[in-house]
């Protein structure tokens, strides 16, 4: 098994994961599960990152020059640091995302006493 | 159940035309080994020996704070946002809080078991020291402030687990302490953003400060930032549910 094929089955695997959160948010009623879907969709899109970043080269090396190696040698086996860097961000706004959503949710549970989207609509239309 | 089927084969369409236009076509050009320029132009110029430096061999620090500061930048203050959304949609009045307070003080008090505490004391230790060295160390070793603040979050919600939210605020980690160091966290870093301009340099551009100060400060503010305030949001996450609910129905005077 070639390390090229491994990167294309992973990413086809990350892809699918991807439209499952998507399909997860659009059916299920629950909101809890929605974030629990969202938040594997999230997770996905960030590793799919990552493995775009890598490059396929035998010494390969995290994007941190340390002097042990010749500088023409380190842009030769570093990965690449961008798709890194824009993960970075992703993973810490998908976290504060997830607080505020969780917060949410939590209040109107204790509002409505129902997380469930279908039930708090009816109690919308039906009291008050 | 109808729609249920249909959407369901729509993504299964959509995953074989993603697959066909990954693996046949290659879109995303997987597998060549090569960096694509932008990521050359990153890794050749941030610590480049005699040239420009960034001061961060590190090149996704370098990246994050250096060449994209205003992202950063802006990205703490969408935390802030959410933080203070946060805490602004679970608010308690004074009275409420105070009510709250009395109601907690008369429920028993709980912990777990004294093999659970002792182990997760020295856990926690462990847990606070690497955190700290990721974040200290961020422009040196893989690291920075934010992957220190998060390791930092996952020790509070250890301590939320074994020990209670009272031990927390028995030891001083109340509400208002929390948001005090968040605040400060967010000081550290608006401060070292506006430094430069003072140094007749522009906003932001930390190069002017000495050595790798810049890089340290603001690792070290977004470290404070991001675990407490992850802390803050546990703290009032953390008021028993039932305590809660019979406050926000308003059946205790």
């Amino acid at each position: 098994m070639s390390a090229g094929f491994l990167m294309f089955y992973s990413v086809l695997v990350l892809f699918g994961m991807v439209l499952l959160g998507i399909y997860g948010v659009v059916t299920r009623s629950n909101m809890i599960k929605k974030i629990i879907m969202l938040n594997v969709m999230g997770d996905a899109i960030n590793m799919l990152f990552i493995i775009i970043g890598y490059r396929l080269v035998y010494p390969v090396f995290p994007p941190i020059y340390e002097g042990h190696l010749s500088f023409e040698e380190f842009l030769r086996t570093a990965v690449d640091p961008v798709p890194q860097a824009l993960v970075l961000t992703a993973v810490v706004i998908g976290m504060a995302m997830n607080i505020l959503l969780s917060a949410y949710v939590i209040q109107i549970y204790r509002l409505y006493g129902t997380a469930d989207v279908r039930d708090i609509a009816q109690l919308r239309r039906g009291g008050r | 159940m109808k729609r249920d089927a249909l959407v369901a084969v729509s993504f299964l369409l959509a995953f074989v035309v993603i697959s066909y236009a990954v693996t046949v076509e290659n879109v995303l050009g997987l597998g060549s080994g090569k960096l694509r320029p932008l990521g050359e132009f990153y890794l050749g110029h941030s610590f480049a020996p005699g040239g420009m430096t960034s001061h961060s061999p590190e090149v996704v620090t370098a990246i994050v704070w250096n060449y994209r500061g205003f992202d950063t930048l802006f990205e703490t203050f969408v935390f802030f946002l959410a933080i203070i959304g946060t805490l602004s949609i679970l608010r308690l009045t004074g009275d409420e809080e105070r009510i709250v307070k009395g109601m907690e003080r008369a429920e028993p008090h709980r912990h777990m078991d004294l093999i659970v505490r002792v182990i997760t004391r020295l856990v926690l230790l462990m847990i606070i020291a690497i955190s700290a060295s990721i974040a200290l160390h961020g422009h040196l070793t893989p690291g920075g402030g934010f992957q220190g603040g998060s390791a930092m979050a996952v020790a509070a919600l250890l301590l939320f687990a074994v020990f209670s939210k009272f031990t927390l605020e028995r030891r001083g980690l109340t509400l208002g302490h929390t948001l005090g160091a968040y605040a400060a966290g967010i000081a550290v870093i608006l401060i070292t953003a506006y430094v430069p301009l003072a140094l007749g340099g522009r906003f932001l551009q930390i190069n002017l400060l000495p050595g790798e100060m810049g890089l340290f400060n603001l690792d070290v503010g977004e470290y404070l930032a991001v675990s407490f305030g992850f802390l803050s949001v546990f703290l009032i996450l953390g008021v028993s549910e039932w305590i809660f609910k019979r406050v926000l129905r308003g059946e205790v005077r």
